[in-house]
């Protein structure tokens, strides 16, 4: 990897460790909740006596944990999710074509880029119908990774990414719109040229559009862009629906 | 010091968060605890409600957790004001610091022990801020006492 792509990979890991750190966060201190309960519990019942309030504070301790207990199950599969999500977005020896919704793997990106996009970027799904389309899915959804972190780097402030799909003739196609601040016409020729650049090393550099359209070339399909300065961009992905290679 | 249950407010997104820390505060306390995940209506809460402690998130929808506490410092200027977060961004702090008047940054994951301490001196302290207040008042109109009579005392001697 070279000293420019770690920027964009540094950026996600920093969204990633803040993503964790919330469910961690209430599951540290749910048990340290777990552990005083069972202490008072046990205070309780030493003299092997229980009276009548103390059935109530056993009563109020039982539902404490209860609640905690509901809470660490919501935390540790908001943590699950998110490691799926690196799994299906880094598999860097990927070796094998496997069939595949590609919804799936454009929500792992979602989740993944969630700290990127939270708060700042409405997200629209204009999801149509796909069949499942044969290809190497992890490296397919780095390339839907560099496509949303663009779009949003190419927003200021505020703003829309939508991501369209549909199936036309014997392709699935998968649009992602942004409202950001275009590319300039004398720019938008050479975006999938090697070693060209806008960005600044502070936004992160991604693997380049470059190396996501060798990717999707691949896998024998196309990637195309439009883009009016001040409006947005569009890049559209095709992907061949028959079996490839 | 006066009888009167302490309100924490809690406001983070997530309610993962609240929940845990209305947990923790309800086993060891005694403070009233109030949870929001949307800063809007936790402000809106306030203004029929005295509150000590004001524990926000940095990264809200709607309202950063900076923004709430600036509000919040509007609205309820005894409230001790502790910044909640998962980032250990020094830029921020400074500007929650000297924004939003804040009392306290905490950082997740937080450790329950520190926090309680941190809330049990933030109450305190909006109890002080409280009392001060009232003797300040107290002053005014023993100022404004002291003024009338010396009118009266003028009008009548001179």
């Amino acid at each position: 990897m070279s000293e420019k792509q770690q920027t964009s990979v540094q950026l996600l890991m920093a969204g990633l460790a803040h993503e964790i750190n919330t469910p961690l966060g209430a599951i540290r201190s749910n048990r340290d909740v777990i552990q005083r309960v069972i202490a008072r519990l046990s205070d309780i019942l030493a003299d092997e006596v229980v009276d009548e309030s103390e059935i109530e504070q056993i009563r109020g301790l039982v539902k404490t944990l209860g609640e905690v207990i509901d809470i660490d199950a919501v935390a540790v599969d908001v943590i699950t999710g998110l490691v799926a999500s690196v799994r299906d977005c880094w598999h860097p020896d990927e070796t094998t074509c496997r069939c595949v919704d590609l919804h799936e793997g454009i929500e792992s990106t979602l989740l993944l880029l969630g700290h990127e996009l939270k708060h700042r970027i409405e997200v629209v799904r204009e999801y149509g119908e796909i069949p499942p389309v044969e290809c190497y899915p992890s490296q397919l959804n780095q390339v839907f990774m560099n496509l949303i972190l663009n779009a949003s780097q190419a927003i200021a402030g505020e703003g829309k990414i939508t991501i369209r799909t549909r199936s036309s003739g014997e392709d699935a196609i998968v649009e992602i719109s942004d409202t950001g601040s275009g590319i300039a016409s004398e720019n938008l020729e050479r975006i999938f040229d090697a070693g060209f650049t806008t960005k600044t090393t502070k936004s992160g550099m991604g693997l380049g559009l470059r190396i996501c359209k060798e990717i999707i070339e691949r896998q024998g399909g196309r990637i195309e862009v439009e883009s009016v300065v001040g409006e947005g961009s569009t890049f559209r992905v095709s992907l061949p629906l028959k079996t490839v290679e | 010091m006066s009888d009167r249950v302490a309100t924490i407010l809690i406001v983070d997104d997530e309610e993962m968060v609240t929940t845990a820390l209305r947990s923790f505060l309800q086993l060891e306390t005694s403070y009233r605890v109030l949870t929001f995940t949307s800063p809007a209506q936790a402000l809106q809460s306030v203004d029929n409600e005295p509150v000590d402690v004001v524990i926000a998130d940095f990264m809200m929808p709607e309202l950063d957790g900076i923004a709430f506490l600036k509000a919040m410092r509007e609205k309820r200027p005894e409230a001790s004001r502790i910044l909640l977060t998962g980032y250990a961004d020094k830029e921020n702090a400074i500007r929650a610091i000297n924004e939003a008047g804040l009392y306290y940054y905490l950082e997740k994951p937080w450790d329950n022990d520190h926090l309680q301490v941190v809330v049990r001196n933030g109450v305190e302290r909006a109890e002080l801020f409280r009392q001060l207040d009232a003797k300040v008042s107290e002053l005014e109109s023993a100022h404004d006492d002291l003024a009338g009579f010396r009118k009266r005392l003028i009008r009548a001697f001179v």
